[in-house]
Parts: structure tokens; sequence; C-alpha cells
């Protein structure tokens, strides 16, 4: 993270609503590079962004816009772009003076920019119409060329994608995926679906309850997560909880390289990453297990084994053919190695579960 | 249900038609041509006129702070603009007179300068106002309410300040609900009795006329005068009614939830 290139720069960003809390929010977004902010709804990620924008007035912290210190102005003054999860056009005028909208805040006038915006995001078609007779797609993408043309220094996108329809939505995000490639200025998109999160992100956020969690390089924070909360929003399942005795850790029969961690910690795996099959010749984590639940679903299927550990396994369906799986059926689970992560249990649950059945380690 | 509703919509309709019944159009044109009831019909179409434009201008910037604002109080300030709807109106007048009269608060430093409201035409718009304003406040409010918050902070992001934005997305948006306040303003006032008629019976407006020639000529006589005062101000309404609620801001139709 090279602190010269952070054209958007976060630092102990606070602010509150009732209760709700946001805290100690610190991020650096450099000029074409696109920072997702993922976490559950009820997170705080609008609040985030509406502190950011200035809609909402920041309690503690700073935001600078290129070394611009912006914390303390009226939204209109911040130079920053914004997208709502609805669009947010106005409904009284039509596309092309919703897109034209900023340039009349600042009077400015530039036809031709708002013209190659428009064509750019497909709209031009729809310059007279009114928002009211647009498609969810259709207006997102006037809400786009509205952000962009009064040329904005940051730009920030709530959840724009999470209104629209599957077909849509993926049309959509690719869109977005080409526009963010080639911005130019420091992009946050917020979001809570984790495919979203991954195909957009240079940089990942994991925020909840307030609290950002992780923030780094995308594909970093994916294959470590720093603790069980962004596990579970990267979409790692918890294989249980144990305690690290000489560097292992020990779950349902399966001893797992603590990773230098200690003391209480979860262990999260790749349920997509999880092997089957018929005969015993892989390498890795290996045990034999039972096979208790299918549930047939497209692309991938979900095979719950057990007993012990109860690991859930996502199955491509012609593999499924493949292994001819059925419900009670004895089958080899291979773990690979870089699937599994530890993180510490914070909680310290101490749920009482069958995984505290002692059994000798098989080590491999 | 349909039977009930029945009953209410044949009670509002069943008076108003036998009164309509009464009069033959001699008897109106003969009305219309007795200087006193035109002048009471033309200075009650005029004062409700000033009273709706009043009442808006004054209520809208209200509005504005009770739909957006939150602050201590809110729902208090919310209960006293209720408030003329439940004061009887010629208890009204009658509190009016204690401030608008010739000595009271307001009347009598306005009387040195030559306003008087006691008998008065700002007598009439002062009572009219009285009763009525709630009506402009209210229409405005729930429309400034209805409109998404988002379009606000779209605005604002895009560079508006917040007068731009007010001008240009909010009040378009309110536009009807603040049109609708001002035509009930309007319909409210062109009704208005109990109150002008203690602090203003001078000059005379219409429903006073009316009441007047009920009490010297009975209800034969009176019931030209309301005829016309009927069809005057149903005419207006109705008229004022379509321009606020049509074509006039066909860009402000609310976009469906989906």
């Amino acid at each position: 993270m090279s602190a010269s290139g952070s054209d958007l720069s976060v630092r102990g960003l606070a602010t509150r609503s009732g209760s709700f809390q946001l805290e100690g929010i610190d991020l650096d977004v450099g000029s074409d590079e696109v920072l997702v902010v993922l976490g559950p709804s009820g997170a705080g990620k609008t609040m985030l962004l509406h502190t950011i924008a200035g809609f909402r007035q920041a309690t503690a912290g700073n935001v600078r816009i290129k070394g611009r210190e912006v914390t303390g102005l009226a939204p209109e003054l911040r130079r920053i772009g914004f997208v709502f999860q609805d669009a947010a056009l106005f409904p009284h005028l039509t596309a092309r003076d919703n897109v034209c909208f900023g340039l009349r805040a600042h009077r400015l006038s530039s036809p031709t920019k708002v013209d190659e915006l428009m064509d750019r995001f497909g709209v031009s078609a729809l310059a007279d119409r009114t928002p009211r007779s647009l498609s969810g797609g259709e207006r997102q993408r006037v809400a786009l060329a509205r952000a962009l043309a009064f040329g904005p220094e940051v730009l920030l996108l709530d959840e724009p994608l999470s209104a629209l329809d599957q077909p849509t939505r993926e049309e959509l995000r690719s869109v977005l995926q080409d526009l963010l490639s080639g911005l130019g200025i420091p992009a946050v998109h917020v979001t809570h679906d984790r495919d979203e999160a991954f195909i957009l992100a240079d940089k990942l956020a994991v925020i909840e309850s307030g609290k950002l969690r992780q923030v780094g390089a995308a594909d970093r924070v994916a294959a470590q997560p720093a603790d069980a909360v962004v596990a579970k929003m990267l979409g790692w399942l918890e294989l249980g909880n144990g305690h690290v005795i000489d560097g292992k850790v020990v779950i349902g029969g399966l001893a797992f390289d603590a990773q230098a961690h200690s003391g209480d910690v979860l262990v999260f795996y790749r349920p997509e990453d999880i092997r089957l099959s018929r005969d015993r010749t892989e390498q890795g984590l290996l045990f034999r297990a039972r096979v208790q639940r299918i549930v047939r679903a497209v692309p991938l299927s979900h095979v719950a084994l057990g007993p012990l550990p109860p690991i859930t396994a996502l199955v491509l369906n012609r593999e499924f053919e493949r292994l001819t799986l059925r419900p009670d059926a004895e089958i080899e689970v291979q773990i690979p190695q870089g699937s599994v992560v530890v993180v510490p249990d914070e909680a310290r649950t101490n749920r009482p579960t069958a995984l505290e059945t002692w059994r000798p380690p098989r080590l491999l | 249900m349909w039977m009930l509703g029945g009953l209410l919509i044949a009670f509002i309709l069943l008076p108003l038609v036998r009164l309509a019944g009464t009069s033959s159009v001699t008897s109106l044109t003969h009305a219309a041509e007795t200087a006193a009831i035109r002048d009471a019909i033309l200075l009650s179409l005029q004062d409700a006129a000033i009273t709706a434009g009043l009442a808006t201008l004054v209520g809208v910037p209200l509005a504005y702070v009770l739909a957006f604002r939150r602050f201590r109080g809110r729902s208090l300030l919310q209960a006293v603009v209720d408030l003329p709807l439940a004061v009887p109106h010629t208890v009204a007048g009658i509190a009016l007179l204690f401030v608008f009269g010739r000595t009271g608060w307001i009347g009598a430093p306005a009387s040195h300068l030559g306003i008087s409201f006691y008998g008065s035409q700002w007598g009439i718009v002062a009572a009219m106002l009285f009763v009525s304003a709630p009506f402009a406040v209210n229409s405005a409010r729930v429309a400034l309410e209805s409109i998404d918050a988002n379009l606000d902070r779209a605005a604002r992001s895009l560079g508006a300040s917040p007068s731009f934005a007010f001008r240009h997305v909010t009040l378009p948006l309110a536009g009807r609900g603040v049109m609708t306040g001002a035509v009930l303003v309007y319909a409210r006032s062109i009704s208005e009795f109990g109150a002008v008629v203690i602090i203003a019976f001078y000059p005379v407006t219409a429903p006073v006329e009316v009441y007047n020639l009920f009490l010297q000529s009975g209800l034969a006589q009176s019931a030209a005068a309301a005829v016309l005062l009927l069809l005057v101000s149903l005419a207006t309404f109705l008229v004022l009614r379509t321009l606020a609620s049509g074509w006039l801001f066909a860009g402000a139709d609310r976009e469906r939830l989906r």
C-alpha cells in the first residue's frame, strides 16, 4: 500500500446514529484503484459512504482528497460523485437533464461531455425519457453518467447493483468493471455481495458492526482473512474451534497446522476446494466420511459430510455424476493445504459440540 | 360498505341539490345584479385568494422545518400548527379580536400606522388565515416528507447548494402538495363565517351577506344569494383543484415502489 498514491485518504473516521457507532475507519484509495467495502446489512457501509460524501457529519477523524482536507465541507464542495442503490434520479427531469444536473449546479455547460457519457453507458436513446419509464438497469446507467458528468475527484457507489434482478445485475456489473478499471479517480464501492466484491475490487475492506475488520489487497484478504467475521464474509466455512497444542490444532480427529496462532482458534475451510474421491490416491489432509445430505443446485451442489467433522463440500455437477454420490455412502475427503485458514477465536465461544470428543490425531 | 358510503354521499349532495333547485335563472341574475351580494362575493374571492397566497408563503418554510429538521419540541410545534382545527371559529374570532382589535397587542401598534384590522379587509384575511393555515402547512409538509431523502443528497453531491437543491429538486417535487394546500386554504377561507363575522362584520363577505339576508328577509330571499355563492365557490374550487392535481405537475408523479 503506497501512501504516496493515495488520492482518497480516510483517517480515524467516526460517526454515530443513535446507539450505532461507526469508528476508527482508516482507508487509502489511489487513483485508478477500486476499494470494495464488503459487509453485511446494517454494518455501517452506507453510513461510511455518507460520511465521506458529507451527507453526515463526522464526529472524529478526517477525509482528504488529493491532500485537500474536506472533512468539514458541505457535500457540494467536495467534488465527490455518488451513485445510490435506488439510482435516486430526479423524477421530474428527463434522463438527459439528470445527467446535466451537476454541470448546471456548477454553472457549467458541456453538451459533448454529456453526450459522450450517455453514449458510453448506452443510454443516448433514452435521453428524453423520464426516470419512471426506465428499467432498473437503465436508471443505474443514467445515474452513473450523472455522477461522472461534472468531473468528480472521487466516485462512491452505494450498492448500485443490489436492487437489480440477476441478469441485469451481471450485465451492469461488467459495465462497472469496464468503467472502474479505467476511471482514473479513486472509487469506493460498497456491497454485501461477495462475488461482486471479488470481481470489482483492487482493495478489499471488510466492515462489520461499524468497525473495520480488515483491509488490504483483495487477493490477500481473500486468501488470509484475519478473523472469523472476515472469513465468513468471504465464503469460508467454519470447521470448528479448538486449542493450539504444539503448533497443531485438532478438530474432529483431524490435525491442522496452527499457522503461527496460539490459544483458542477457529478453523475455516473453503467448501469449493474440498475434494471427494472413491479411492485414496490423493495427497493432503485425508479422511473418510459419510455423506449426510445432498442439496442439488446450479452450478455447484452442496454435499454435507459427517459425522466428524461436519464439512460441506461444493461439488460441480459433472463431478457429482462421476462420483455417484448418495446419502449414507462412504467417501474419501481431502482438504488441500491452502484451503484451510486458522484465526483467533476472539469470542472464545466454547460451544459444546461433538467436536470436543477427542480422538487420537491422525497426522499426515 | 357501498351502502354506508352512498348514504354519506347522499347526505352531502342532497341539501346542495335541493338548494340549487330552489332558484331560477332570473332569481340568480337578480341576485348577481344586486350590488351588495356581488360585492360580497367578489370580496370573498379576493380575500380567500390573498389568504391562500399568504398561507403558502409562510406555510411552506414552516412545513420544511417540520418535515426535515429534527429538534426538541417538534411534535409540540406540529400540535400548535393543528390547533386552529380544534378551536371553534367564533372562539378564534374573539381570540383574534384581543390581539388584532384596536387595543390589541398587534392591533394597537398597527392602528398607529393607519392599519385597522377591526372591520377591514385585513381583519378578514387574519381570520381566514388563522382557521385555514394548518391546511397549507400540513399539505406541504406531507408532500415534502414523501420526497426521497436521497434526491436531496444526490443534488448536493452534484454540486448543488442547499438553495439550488431546494429550488430545482425539492420544490418542483413538492409543488403539487403545496398547490393542493393553497387550494384547501382557499376553499376553507371562502367558506369561513364564524371568525370573520366577529373580527370583521364589515366589509361584508359573502357568507356574512347570506346570513344577513337570511335574518332580514328569510329563507327564500337568502337562497338565491346562497346558490350564487355556492356556484362561484364550487367553480373556482374545481378549477384550482384540477390545476393543482392534474397536468400542471405531471413531472411530479411519484415513482411507484417496486
